[in-house]
């Protein structure tokens, strides 16, 4: 009996369309970690024993750390290991959540480093991504409307400007105006110096305080590129076969625009999953520009100081949290879509 | 009783600086209780026409002259508003050309069916719902349906669904454009059926069925107008059609269609050279006279009126001046 | 698309504004890039003038914090990061193309495992695979990054080309071909890229604009070029040394500025090229 029940559900077109995208974000997951294990191993120069060399001479060398780390990197990178095991071990290793241990900052486990800067990063990163684009599609959709129009002439060379702005030089840009010239707003850090986060009064208010500018800098990049797009299917949407049909019997201005938006908002949101990455890539550049205490700072870190078990495991679990949004994007998007729910039987 | 009556009508698509002469000069009257069939080859004017007639004009085409009354009511000179509120949907209906792509496709029939008639009517939903089911259930449709997504319709059920959509306000008026056009043969009949169906149960008075297959009018017209090149070349019953075409347009267009009856008379027109002409740029004269086997001088420079060769019966063509 | 007309479309497209406009400024850039250096022959990482100070008739750009003339790491950066940004456009066009007409003219497993990989490509976030993969050489040459750029930013030039081919595949002039036994590569080449010609620059263009702003990305969180310089390793030491904070407008404002109308200006461009080549958009139904 459960065995019908189960192929029932896996027969429903919704439960196809995820399980496929499932394989193939595991399949996505599994060729950027092997392209992690390749790289230093492949690269001329071979940047392991470099490493090792640089890495030493920038701390403060003791023979029982030298011994320390060289054992570490031995154990960790497995290199007088065959290749394929070293690649196994490597594998079981990520499965298990071990991304091994940070150079720059030894003994710390590159996991206990990410996640201490990673909620800084998914606190400006997730509010600023969902109000770019619900603000973006909101101006594209009235741009589209009232295409021609007085709005549409403002709002369409904006958003094509900013579009084009990069992250980072909109960042540099906003922190001199709001931060330098008028000093409205703090310079740099995600809160004040010397306060230790805590959920009082004061030091949510100096949270929001050092928010705004990194916030603001995100959602003004972001912007744009949704605002074009939905520009461009609103308008679509207005001259399609059902829209003029709803037309012709009667149905209100107000109506007819509710139906445009709300079959242009599909593609908007399959475009989300897509851009994620690109808004990712922006925001940590921003990080550094504010000096917030992101995974975008650690990343700079890690990058000056050669740290390579922190470069990748923070990639690593960049990488992963992308591909979980994406996932979650692909659920709503099924959950939302009729055609993907019921499937197609037509002709 | 005259439901519909148009005069003079000219609509032409503004493309850059020129115009396409899509609608040039048409006058047509439509009495209550018949079916008017509309024909011609694709490119004629025909669609542009049946959008017209109830004034469904969106750039680039503009209304350049003309005046058209429905009901007693002038359309021609009414504003966006009034006809949304008054005449799209309750008096008039048109089911358009690419019905298969006329459903929204992100909602259930039903909750399209609830917007419409909300928007006509201060019915609430359960109300509505218990309507079309009705409704579907007289035209033969299942009632399921309403509960379903476009998508997961067949062509020839999404056709039917359409008409039964446009015709749920009961409009006097109903323009159908090339509704039969891509369905295949056995749902050809059923939708035939059915739009003779709300005919006879008094749902709609008339019907302006635009299609460019003779035979396809020949089950359901009444009364065929023929048009080329944005002109009505001739108009009559449909047996005078048929049986007596008099443009040699008509009767070539009628010819084209295999039929086993030999009282159709044959004309040396077996089929039609060249092709229809550039309505931006139409030649002079008789729109027809580059194509047509008996075209006289007169032809190339003159328009010819229309003609009342009968009660039934009208004709645009200088062979039957005396 | 006949390439014989070339006069006449030259002729025609300059008529539209947003081309003439466009095309202006890229070319004042490049050449500002280009020939800049020659009139202003200033080395940029001498460090002989005064530090910190904002425009003036000896430094019209004003100097960095290590004494350093901004207006000629200017020129020199614009001409570097043009040159990365051809070079990687160039790179993820070939590989592009090869991938997307391949796929599209041999279809079958082909086209689906070169799908397959695409899509992977195109799923991961390139700027982020840029920067790992950037992270591991110790020395970066503008070759070496315009490689890294175009090595992963041709996915989706591969399913445009593959979804054109498609469309092309079955057209009457492709039959002839077959009949007369000409290799698929050599179809491929001979008729059908011919005719994508217009879209192929087009999508150079928007290649172009992403591959400069993916440079300046990749500069500024450190992994950029080691030596030289260019837009984005100007805005690099720009952040490294607090030029924002301590408000030095003048270092950090221009090379941005030159980014970005650069980069608008391409996407006018590759608009209005469009807009040309597709008349449908041109307003009207």
């Amino acid at each position: 009996m459960k065995e019908k029940k189960i192929s029932a559900i896996l027969r429903k077109p919704a439960v196809k369309f995820l399980l496929r995208k499932v394989i193939f974000l595991f399949a996505t997951f599994y060729v950027y970690v092997t392209i992690i294990f390749v790289l230093p191993r492949v690269i001329p120069g071979n940047p392991l024993a470099t490493l090792l060399a640089q890495i030493l001479q920038t701390m403060q060398v003791t023979p029982e750390l030298v011994t320390a780390v060289q054992k570490r990197l031995m154990e960790e990178f497995g290199l007088h290991k065959p290749l394929h095991e070293q690649y196994l071990d490597f594998l079981m290793r990520i499965f298990k959540g071990d991304l091994g241990t940070s150079y720059s900052l030894f003994p710390r486990k590159v996991t206990e480093l990410v996640f201490a800067y990673l909620p800084w990063t998914l606190g400006l990163l997730i509010p600023a991504t969902v109000a770019s684009w619900m603000l973006g599609n909101l101006l594209g959709a009235i741009a589209g409307y009232k295409r021609g129009g007085k709005l549409d002439n403002v709002i369409l060379p904006i958003s094509i400007v900013f579009s084009q702005t990069p992250y980072y030089w909109l960042a540099m840009l906003l922190l001199f105006i709001f931060g330098v010239t008028f000093r409205w707003f703090p310079l740099g850090g995600a809160y004040s110096y010397g306060m230790t986060p805590s959920l009082s009064l004061e030091f949510i208010f100096s949270y929001l305080h050092h928010y705004v500018l990194p916030f603001l800098s995100i959602v003004l990049a972001a912007i744009g590129g949704w605002a074009i797009g939905m520009r461009v299917l609103v308008i679509y949407e207005l001259r399609t076969d059902y829209i003029d049909f709803a037309d012709t019997l009667g149905l209100n201005e107000d109506k007819l625009l509710r139906y445009a938006f709300k079959n242009s908002i599909l593609p908007q949101i399959t475009g989300l999953a897509l851009n994620l990455g690109t808004i990712l890539g922006g925001s940590l550049i921003t990080e550094i520009v504010f000096s917030y205490p992101g995974t975008g700072y650690l990343i700079f870190q890690a990058i000056t100081r050669l740290d390579y078990p922190l470069i990748q495991g923070t990639f690593v679990i960049l990488f992963s949290t992308l591909i979980l949004a994406n996932f979650i994007v692909d659920i709503i998007y099924a959950f939302l879509d009729p055609r993907i729910r019921t499937g197609y039987i037509g002709e | 009783m005259t439901l519909l009556k148009a005069r003079g009508v000219k609509a032409y698509y503004e493309v850059g600086k020129r115009f396409v002469k899509a609608v040039d000069d048409v006058s047509i009257e439509l009495e209550k209780g018949i079916v008017l069939g509309l024909a011609g080859e694709s490119g004629c004017g025909k669609s542009t026409l049946a959008n017209t007639l109830m004034m469904n004009i969106k750039p680039p085409l503009r209304l350049i002259n003309g005046s058209i009354e429905i009901n007693g009511i002038l359309i021609t000179k009414v504003d966006k508003e009034f006809l949304k509120k008054n005449v799209w949907g309750k008096l008039v209906a048109l089911i358009p050309q690419s019905s298969l792509n006329a459903l929204m496709p992100t909602m259930k029939i039903k909750d399209f069916v609830i917007d419409i008639i909300k928007q006509h009517e201060e019915l609430d939903e359960s109300e509505i719902v218990l309507k079309a089911e009705k409704s579907f259930e007289e035209l033969g449709l299942p009632v399921d349906v309403l509960n379903l997504y476009p998508h997961e319709l067949s062509g020839g059920m999404r056709q039917r669904v359409t008409i039964a959509i446009a015709t749920l306000l009961n409009p006097r008026l109903l323009i159908a454009d090339e509704v039969t056009s891509a369905l295949d043969v056995s749902t050809q009949k059923q939708v035939l059926k059915m739009l003779l169906n709300l005919k006879e149960k008094g749902r709609i008075n008339s019907i302006i069925f635009v299609s460019h297959d003779i035979a396809v009018l020949r089950q359901i017209a009444d009364m065929i107008a023929i048009m080329y090149a944005g002109k009505i070349v001739e108009l009559g019953s449909t047996e005078e059609i048929i049986f007596n075409p008099l443009h040699p347009y008509t009767a070539a267009l009628v010819n084209s269609v295999v039929t086993p009856e030999p009282e159709i008379k044959k004309r040396d027109l077996a089929f039609l050279p060249g092709e229809p002409p550039d309505l931006s740029n139409p030649p002079p004269g008789c729109r027809f006279h580059p194509r047509c086997p008996y075209a006289t001088d007169k032809c190339k420079k003159e328009e010819p009126l229309s003609l009342t060769i009968s009660s039934n019966h009208l004709v645009s063509c200088h062979l039957y001046e005396t | 698309m006949n390439m014989a007309k070339s006069p006449s479309i030259i002729k025609e497209i300059f008529k539209i504004k947003k081309f003439t406009i466009s095309i202006a400024v890229v070319i004042s850039i490049l050449l500002f890039g280009l020939l800049g250096p020659l009139f202003y022959p200033r080395d940029p990482f001498e460090m002989k003038y005064y530090p910190e100070r904002p425009p003036n008739p000896e430094n019209p750009l004003g100097t960095d914090i290590a004494g350093r003339d901004i207006l000629v790491q200017l020129l020199h950066g614009t001409r570097f990061s043009v040159y990365i940004g051809v070079v990687a456009a160039l790179i993820s066009l070939a590989i592009g193309v090869t991938v997307g007409s391949v796929a599209g003219v041999k279809g079958g497993l082909v086209d689906d495992a070169l799908m397959a990989i695409t899509n992977i490509v195109l799923a991961m976030p390139s700027i982020l695979l840029m920067m790992l993969i950037a992270a591991y050489f110790k020395y970066r040459d503008p070759i070496l990054v315009s490689l890294i750029i175009g090595v992963t930013s041709w996915p989706w030039v591969a399913r445009a080309v593959r979804a054109q081919i498609l469309s092309l595949k079955n057209r009457e002039f492709i039959y002839y071909s077959r009949m007369a036994c000409l290799s698929d590569l050599q179809i491929a080449f001979e008729d059908l890229l011919p005719n994508m010609a217009a879209y192929l620059f087009m999508a150079f263009v928007l290649l172009l604009s992403s591959a400069m702003i993916s440079e300046a990305g990749l500069s500024m969180i450190g992994v950029g070029l080691t030596k030289g310089v260019s837009l984005g390793i100007i805005l690099y030491w720009a952040q490294l040394f607090e030029a924002v904070r301590r408000g030095l407008w003048w270092w950090f404002i221009p090379p941005g500025a030159i980014l970005v109308t650069l980069t608008a200006s391409l996407l006018m461009l590759s608009t209005a090229l469009d807009e040309y080549f597709n008349p449908r958009l041109r307003g009207g139904r």
